[in-house]
């Protein structure tokens, strides 16, 4: 136990949700490791997005726990569990259309200097302003900064949502579905930020794109009807007779 | 809001506090006693509107807010004997705790539900103004005789005109001046980020619910405060002021000079009020033109005066 608690970041526990008749999340026991890219894969409805609600705290299990860090995490809210470094990103962006792109970002980058109330009053502005433009430069969004975030392309609103969860200095970062909706273009540059993350966070994403999980992802978690039925590396998970089924449709 | 133009918006915002100041010297004795009103009533809707334009909560009850306000002040001067300060000291903590239950209340109530909620709560407080009567003189009021304030061994007597306007302009300015600060402030910043998206901001990682609080707190104290202003101003506390009318006139400032701006709730005030005294000296019907100022904004003018001259011209205004 010691040993596999010392290398895992994130582990649940017999993890389920019910939805009225309908187990979304059925008994889910899922490890990952730190430092890893992980892709969680499935058919629509296979739970992938209401499995990282459970992590991320946006929902409460029906059953089960969420160890992350080695803590019991089940009983926390999301915005506490935010505090330990589990991001969660809004597979339809969610971001402040009115807000100018700087302010957005700003709304994230503040947070981690906001303890007592004393930082109300005397916040560091030039230390959230560095994080900011720092989050903004990694995403390639600096000369947008200004503009109003609901006025962006598509492709660039996706990158104000990827600013904010790295202006929250993730340990685990969940990409839902980063790549839904952009050109072939944008998903090459995503994949490069991505893979520039990887080596401050450990990333968890739920992805259709098998290209894109055959590229970034070092190991590969199928779920199927609420339970997990497979788990890999990207080859493996190719050639699984039952993700061939279920998932591939061949 | 534009990181740069911060001293431009602060240089606007003392430019207005001085022209209000230089006003008393040229005002005729009429209008100079309807200005100094109007600031303190701006004030009210400077309270409501960082609870409508910044955080997106619309309340139809900031009449309890206001009252509280008098009432925490006109009861312990009036009952107690107590001075100017220690009774607008009452008002204040009386708005406080008002707010703070009321915020409570309310916390897991948005739009609708939050407007219907305050509304009832405001509705009982008015109600229970006039069951207490023995103690708060119910719709009859009651009136404050020889409220003066000594202020560094001088003996200011607050029925003077230019001691009223003077304090009413004072307040105005810290409300104005504390608005403009908290907005442009990383707690502001979170109230606009609660207006646009709760569920967002929460997975931000901030306890939403406490947020609104404050907001709701800061709003109600800032309420009471201009009620406790009114009755050390205008001598009178009465009923009227916890009545649904002095809930929805915060409301109509604010949307009128243009909700979610630092300006809007002056312009709002001032455009309001006058347009309420002219259709008064023609009709008695003027509630009519309320409604029907009501309507135009709604309908033509959404975003206020100022939010409509923000739109247009001016992006970086607050």
């Amino acid at each position: 136990m010691g040993a596999v608690a010392a290398l895992s970041l994130l582990e649940t526990q017999a993890l389920s949700k019910r939805f009225g008749g309908l187990e979304a999340v059925s008994a889910v026991d899922f490890h990952l490791g730190r430092g890893e890219v992980r892709a969680l894969i499935g058919p629509n409805g296979a739970g992938k997005t209401t499995l990282v609600g459970l992590i991320s705290g946006r929902l409460t299990p029906t059953s089960g726990r969420v160890l992350f860090a080695g803590r019991d995490v089940t009983s926390l809210r999301a915005w506490e569990r935010v505090g330990l470094g589990i991001v969660y990103t809004f597979q339809i962006t969610s971001i402040y259309r009115s807000l100018a792109v700087w302010d957005n970002v700003a709304l994230a980058a503040q947070r981690r200097h906001l303890g007592a109330v004393a930082d109300w009053l005397a916040l560091d502005r030039q230390a959230v302003a560095r994080d900011v433009d720092a989050a903004l430069a990694t995403v390639g969004l600096a000369d947008l900064s200004d503009q109003p975030a609901g006025a962006l392309a598509y492709g660039h609103q996706r990158l104000v949502e990827v600013a904010m969860a790295l202006a929250l200095r993730p340990e685990l970062l969940i990409l839902d579905e980063p790549t839904q909706g952009l050109a072939a273009g944008e998903i090459e540059a995503l994949c490069r930020l991505v893979r520039d993350i990887a080596g401050a966070a450990t990333v968890l994403i739920i992805e259709h794109n098998m290209a894109v999980v055959l590229q970034l992802a070092g190991r590969v978690t199928v779920m199927d009807k609420g339970r997990i039925i497979a788990e890999g590396t990207p080859r493996e998970i190719e050639a699984h007779p039952e993700v061939q089924r279920a998932y591939l449709g061949r | 809001m534009t990181r740069e133009r911060r001293g431009l918006v602060l240089a606007l915002h003392l430019a207005i506090i001085a022209v209000l100041a230089g006003l008393q010297l040229v005002l005729p004795p009429f209008h100079h006693g309807m200005v100094a009103r109007i600031m303190v009533l701006a004030a009210y809707a400077i309270g409501y509107n960082l609870l409508l334009g910044y955080t997106g909560l619309m309340s139809l009850g900031h009449a309890m807010f206001f009252a509280a306000g008098m009432y925490g002040t006109g009861l312990t001067i009036h009952h107690l004997g107590a001075g100017v300060a220690l009774g607008f000291l009452a008002g204040l903590v009386a708005g406080v705790v008002t707010a703070a239950v009321v915020g409570l209340i309310t916390l897991k109530t948005v739009g609708p539900a939050f407007l219907i909620v305050t509304m009832m709560l405001a509705q009982a407080f008015y109600l229970a103004t006039l069951y207490f009567n023995e103690v708060t003189m119910g719709d009859q009021g009651f009136i404050l005789a020889g409220l003066h304030l000594d202020l560094g061994g001088h003996r200011f007597a607050l029925a003077n005109p230019a001691v009223k306007y003077n304090v009413g302009l004072g307040l105005f300015a810290i409300c104005l001046l504390g608005s403009l600060w908290l907005v442009s402030s990383p707690v502001g910043r979170i109230f606009l980020a609660l207006r646009e998206n709760e569920e967002r901001t929460r997975l931000l990682g901030y306890n939403t619910a406490r947020y609104r609080l404050v907001a709701v707190v800061v709003s109600g104290l800032i309420s009471a405060l201009a009620g406790a202003a009114y009755t050390l101003l205008f001598s009178y506390v009465g009923s009227t002021f916890a009545g649904i009318l002095y809930s929805i006139y915060p409301l109509l400032w604010t949307l009128l000079g243009g909700a979610g701006t630092t300006l809007g709730p002056l312009v709002g005030t001032l455009l309001m009020t006058y347009v309420v005294d002219v259709a008064s000296g023609i009709t008695t019907g003027y509630l009519i033109v309320v409604g029907a100022m009501l309507v135009v904004a709604v309908l033509w003018a959404p975003a206020g005066v100022v939010g409509g001259i923000r739109a247009r011209w001016a992006r970086w205004l607050p």
